[in-house]
């Protein structure tokens, strides 16, 4: 498709030389990571930037970092760097589940993890995952660095906590407690490719301590604090698991759309919580769990 | 042992080395040179509106637009079987999307920037998009001057109403039909409207030369027709056949979406206006989406009456088309299915009224299965209910009841052989009727479907196909023919049958996509009529070849014709063993004689097909008197679901699929329709459908929201079931088989539901949403009852 | 109008775009290689795969000027010097319809196979989700990569 749309394409190296043009540029550049929406956004039209900064070549934006006491994920790394690295799907099981349910393959190559969460589509699925780790968005301008808690990050649809003169760093994340398990249930209306309808990220360790976060059931994502108030240092029984379904409505803020129905949604994320939460527990008992098949089809 | 070298063989398709390598050209993979012009199409944002004022000025003056057109440039009609459809919009817009206005742009950028700067005003008229909504008495009308359309001589359009066709079909005596019978059973049936989806968009190139010639390279599956309808159109403008030339290139999908002519007029008509220029025109998705043809939505009311020991008594069919803004093309689905809403069994007295209405969307034409899967699925859920309430088996309900040959249509024609029978026996096995699963899973339940099917090509009583043939000096083909390879094989099935005849092996066949001024007239690849029609043709051509080849021969060497024949792509005789005459030693260079003189020269050969015995006559009241089908082909299907209850996600354990095709040519592609065509029939059950608003907007119009199936959403297993009654004027006894491997797909799965769930879904799609809240909702009555 | 070179098939090509010029088309229109198609024009449906440094992308989500120095490689380059194993058992086994999709089909197969030469169905299906084949229903194109696999590729 022929975009009618022009602009002006720059390819900073250097961190500085990118931060040096955004401040100067205002709000009229939008970076370019992945792509794979912001190409679609301009040849649509929906939005019309007079600058695009490539940020793929700066040589100081890092990919993934494993560290002992966490993990940080660079804004250059995509959906498939995630995939492809083995200390993240052993110890950040949670995050590679997500990861996978991104579109498909020839997506997740260019897409990165950071841009997804600059998108700040309410049904973006890596946010529930951020959310479970409590992750940390690290950004910088040419005035300096701040960070910006996740559960802070998503102000409304499509709307972020960075300023237009703000580069995403990356994101870092906390290792989890030794003992845990997590898993990542995305609604969708087929086993294909979909945008998720519901998200639920859990994630639990063997305290009996439970993290919850949902997408797609409300205008931002969302951690589920009564829930999580709820189960904590209890054990997962059947009256529990009841009692915190019935919290499930007050906890989220679903609409009816062209994608699923609200009643659907609320429905599925009381069946999403029960089963994921089962899943986890089944994990942390050292039993294999296939997370796709688990809601059918 | 098949009788056949070449027939009932699982040939390798010729078009694969092409395909696979990425040498294929496709109508967008064409080179024009900087001489290319690029339109961009202005599409109407209104339902429903006058179009008061279009102002191009803005347009016009961006850098790179060559020139900008409207309706007024072409005040021309066009349609297939009744002239409703304007080149461009002209005094008034009918549905959201039609084409109003082209921006010509040196670029496709500037055309692109240009169109964004045409300005419409519009004065918006109440719209309507229900078809139930438009036959009401107080229904705004979308074709004031429907009476002075002209159109094919079996249509009955109501003037002064929104009814663009009404086919009535009227047999024995519904009422004492009812009144014999025990149980009167009667409900409705909804079904949306569907897109193709080929993932090629449609392309068309226009091209008039300096010298008046225009051809048009299309994306199609109707380079004739579309042909025709060009020179129809057009003729105003001095255009004649002879001027005009389609060239049809690969095609990337076709679903009956490429059938006919739908934008590919644009670029036809444009060109005419920018002489030494060609102009593309290319779709995007959303264009797909909103400007093509879709399939049409169905409201259908039910009426079956059955004796105590399941015999069909009577049936009362009212199936109302939602068939949108035109329905030059879609009237015949309504028309096709209103012949034959009786499906595959025998009934004694019928009543059925097929309404194509008009509505403010889109307009409906040819898809996959030409209306038979939308009546299907009302038809079959309703025989399985009925056979339930009888407490019948639903089989056993079907077996007895199916039609076989020799039986009387709805409209009085005799049915031809079919396996019907078999079919529905050997489904039966195959998916173990009767035997009932448990899931692993306690949170899920496993049900079995069943449906059966028939469908008859749906064609104008003259429709033809045709074929010429060519020897080259090495003893290869050239079979120049002129139906589409739309990925179902075609060029090998035609290869195979010559091949059969001259003992040529398919893989020195060459088949090129068609060229009207080259190719011999072929109606249009539609209907699943390709391999009878054209395969006759080809046979036809073969034996004339061969008959050319043996006369020679005879003539020559002085052996009677009788016993000469060709083996090995040789001529060898019954009694001299020895006498063998390799094909390339003289199918172009001729045989030399004793005294050096040459006898014969290149084999040219040619064959035509025209079903002589069909008639569209007939009376208009009751539709008896004519001949409108050629043949119907049959088959079963039948799956085994799994849903989980609470989620209501389903996935399909085993698909079983028979179908007659009369004579598998080539059993392989066969199977490859089979597993292709079921796919694209369950997810039209299960996911997709076309939603829109009540302003007529498409809120779905791209693969983000209208979900096609992907790998992840194939069955566990597919069974693939080919019967072979022969067809006695088919080639070599063979019948289509293309879209009726759709057919049984819907029924089947909400059957299967039911039988799982007990939970009957009337209306498509049965989403797992769906299935899961209607359960919900049971459950919830039943408790409120308990209470 | 800025200059473009990149590795195109092996062969590194020069090429004046535009920034708003998507790869796929500059592929096309510019550059001569037709392999790669237009099918959604938003990365839904994968006809326009190609393989970017050995990985396969959507050249309808990329801006031609953003492979500056990289390698493309097309079904063309597949292609040459011959046929792989892979793509003769598509035609062996009559694993394509209208032939469509079939290059994006070849380049996401391509791909899984470098990563993993004896994949499962599962994971050849996972694989190929991203693109999409309105024609065979699938199995036909698993059965194919399954057989080549079988036989061991190159």
């Amino acid at each position: 498709m022929a975009v009618a749309h022009e602009f002006k394409y720059y390819r900073p190296t250097r961190l500085k030389e990118a931060l040096d043009l955004l401040s100067s540029l205002h709000d009229e550049a939008r970076l370019l990571a992945g792509g794979t929406d912001l190409a679609v956004y301009i040849k649509e039209g929906l939005v019309q930037p007079r600058h695009v900064l490539d940020i793929k070549h700066i040589r100081e934006l890092e990919k993934i970092k494993v560290q002992a006491d966490g993990l940080f994920i660079g804004a250059n790394a995509t959906f498939s760097d995630i995939l492809d690295n083995a200390s993240i799907k052993k110890s950040y099981l949670l995050l590679w589940e997500a990861a996978r349910s991104v579109a498909s393959v020839g997506i997740r190559n260019r897409a990165t993890l950071v841009g997804n969460i600059c998108s700040a589509v309410p049904s973006l699925d890596s946010a529930p995952t951020l959310l479970c780790y409590e992750a940390v968005v690290q950004l910088m301008s040419s005035k300096g660095e701040r960070t910006v808690p996740i559960s802070k990050w998503f102000l409304a649809p499509r709307k972020t906590a960075a300023r237009p003169d703000e580069i995403v760093l990356g994101v870092s994340l906390n290792k989890p407690a030794e003992k845990h398990a997590g898993c990542y249930l995305k609604l969708g209306r087929y086993e294909g490719e979909d945008l998720a309808q519901a998200g639920l990220g859990v994630l639990m360790n063997d305290k009996q301590e439970v993290k919850l976060a949902w997408c797609a059931v409300g205008p931002v994502p969302t951690r589920s604090l009564q829930i999580e108030k709820l189960l904590r240092g209890k054990a997962l029984t059947p009256a529990l698991i009841r009692k915190s379904k019935a919290l499930v409505p007050s906890e989220i803020s679903p609409i009816t759309d062209i994608r699923s129905s609200q009643a659907y949604r609320i429905h599925m994320c009381q069946i999403m919580l029960e089963r994921g939460l089962q899943a986890c527990a089944d994990r942390l008992s050292g039993k294999k769990v296939d997370t796709l098949k688990i809601l059918g089809g | 042992m098949s009788r056949y070298k070449f027939v009932g063989k699982d040939e390798i398709r010729i078009d694969g080395r092409e395909k696979v390598s990425g040498a294929a050209i496709y109508a967008d993979d064409i080179d024009f040179g900087p001489n290319l012009l690029y339109a961009e199409i202005v599409s109407s944002t209104q339902a429903h509106a006058n179009i008061k004022k279009i102002d191009t000025k803005a347009a016009e003056k961006v850098e790179g637009v060559y020139m900008v057109f409207t309706g007024k440039d072409f005040p021309y009609k066009f349609g297939l079987y009744m002239k409703d459809r304007f080149i461009f919009a002209q005094d008034k817009v009918r549905f959201v999307g039609e084409q109003v206005a082209a921006v010509i742009g040196r670029t496709p950028q500037a055309a692109k920037k240009g169109a964004q700067l045409v300005k419409i005003e519009y004065e918006p008229l109440p719209a309507v998009t229900d078809q139930m909504v438009a036959l009401g008495k107080n229904s705004v009308l979308l074709h004031p001057e429907l009476g002075e359309y002209p159109h094919v001589p079996w249509f009955f359009p109501k003037a002064g109403t929104n009814i663009a066709h009404w086919r009535k079909t009227r047999k024995g005596d519904l009422e004492k039909g009812f009144q014999e019978a025990d149980l009167v059973f009667e409900d409705e049936y909804h079904v949306p409207r569907y897109a193709h989806c080929a993932i090629e968009t449609h392309v068309a190139i226009g091209k008039y030369d300096l010298s008046g010639r225009l051809t048009v390279w299309s994306s199609s599956q109707s380079p004739h027709t579309q042909r025709h309808l060009f020179a129809e159109a057009l003729s105003p403008m001095g255009l004649t056949h002879k001027n005009i030339r389609v060239i049809a290139p690969h095609v990337g999908g076709g679903f009956g979406g490429k059938a006919g002519v739908t934008m590919e007029i644009i670029p036809a008509a444009l060109a005419t206006k920018l002489p030494g220029y060609a102009v593309k025109l290319r779709w995007t998705r959303e264009q797909e989406f909103v400007n093509t043809y879709q399939r049409l939505g169905v409201v259908a009311k039910l009426k079956v009456g059955v004796k105590k020991d399941g015999t069909i008594t009577a049936l009362d069919h009212k199936i109302y088309w939602d068939a949108g803004a035109y329905v030059e093309y879609g009237a015949n689905v309504v028309n096709a299915v209103g012949l034959s809403a009786i499906g595959p069994y025998r009934i004694p007295n019928v009543s059925i009224d097929s309404v194509c209405v008009y509505t403010n969307l889109p307009p409906g034409g040819a898809y996959r299965g030409f209306g038979y899967s939308e009546m299907l699925f009302g038809l079959e859920s309703h025989m399985t209910r009925i056979a339930h309430k009888l407490g019948m088996d639903e089989v056993q309900f079907r077996l007895k009841n199916a039609i076989r040959e020799g039986d009387s249509t709805a409209y009085g024609a005799e049915m031809n052989p079919s396996g019907l029978k078999e079919c529905i026996e050997k489904v039966a096995k195959e998916i173990e009727w009767g035997r009932k699963h448990k899931s692993k899973d306690p949170r899920k339940a496993i049900g079995k479907g069943f449906a059966i099917f028939w469908k008859a090509p749906a064609m104008p009583p003259n429709a033809s196909s045709s074929a010429f043939l060519k020897f080259n000096e090495d003893g290869s083909i050239n079979l120049i023919i002129s139906g589409m390879d739309i990925g179902q094989g075609y060029q090998t099935v035609m290869a195979q049958i010559a091949a059969e005849i001259l003992s040529v092996p398919p893989s020195k066949i060459r088949v090129e996509t068609p060229d009207t001024d080259r190719n011999p007239y072929e109606w249009q690849t539609v209907a699943s009529h390709i391999t009878w029609g054209s395969g006759n043709a080809v046979k036809r051509a073969a034996l004339d070849a061969r008959e050319q080849i043996l006369s020679l021969v005879e003539r020559v060497f002085c052996i009677s014709k009788d016993q000469l024949y060709l083996e090995d792509e040789a001529v060898k005789c019954t009694t001299r063993k020895n006498f063998f005459l390799p094909l390339k030693d003289f199918v172009v260079n001729g045989i030399m004689t004793g005294d050096g003189t040459y006898k014969g020269g290149p084999i040219n050969a040619r064959g035509m097909f025209l079903p002589e015995f069909s008639s569209a006559n007939s009376d208009p009241e009751t539709s008896q008197g004519g001949h409108p089908n050629v043949h119907y082909t049959v088959g079963a299907g039948a799956l085994i679901l799994e849903i989980d209850r609470e989620t209501g996600k389903m996935h399909v354990l085993k698909a079983v699929e028979a179908i007659d095709a009369g004579q598998a040519i080539n059993p392989d592609l066969i199977r490859g329709q089979i597993t292709g065509g079921l796919l694209q029939g369950l997810a039209t059950v299960l996911y997709e459908d076309m939603r829109y608003d009540k302003n007529g907007k498409l809120l779905n119009p791209n693969f983000t929201d209208y979900k096609i199936p992907t790998a992840m959403d194939v069955p566990d297993e597919i069974v693939p079931i080919i019967v072979e009654v022969p067809q006695p004027d088919g080639p070599f006894g063979a019948r289509g088989i293309g879209e009726h491997t759709m057919l049984p797909a819907a029924p089947m799965i909400a059957n299967a539901v039911e039988d799982a769930l007990g939970i009957r879904v009337k209306d498509m799609p049965i989403t797992a949403e769906k299935v899961a809240m209607t359960l919900l909702n049971k459950t919830a009555a039943r408790r409120k009852k308990t209470k | 109008m800025a200059k473009l070179t990149l590795t195109l098939n092996n062969e590194l090509r020069s090429v004046e775009v535009k920034p708003n010029e998507i790869l796929l088309d500059v592929l096309r229109d510019k550059l001569g290689v037709k392999s790669p198609k237009c099918g959604c024009d938003r990365g839904d449906c994968g006809a326009c795969a190609v393989l970017l440094d050995g990985r396969s992308v959507r050249s309808c989500l990329i801006f031609a000027i953003e492979v500056e120095g990289q390698s493309v490689i097309t079904l063309e380059g597949i292609s040459r010097p011959k046929l792989t194993k892979l793509q003769e058992t598509f035609i062996g086994m009559n694993s394509f319809q209208c032939g469509y999709c079939t290059p994006g089909m070849i380049i996401s197969a391509t791909e899984l196979l470098e990563k993993n030469p004896h994949p499962s169905r599962e994971e050849i299906q996972e694989a190929l989700s991203g693109n999409l084949c309105r024609c065979t229903g699938y199995t036909p194109i698993f059965n194919a990569i399954l057989a080549a696999t079988k036989r061991g590729r190159k």
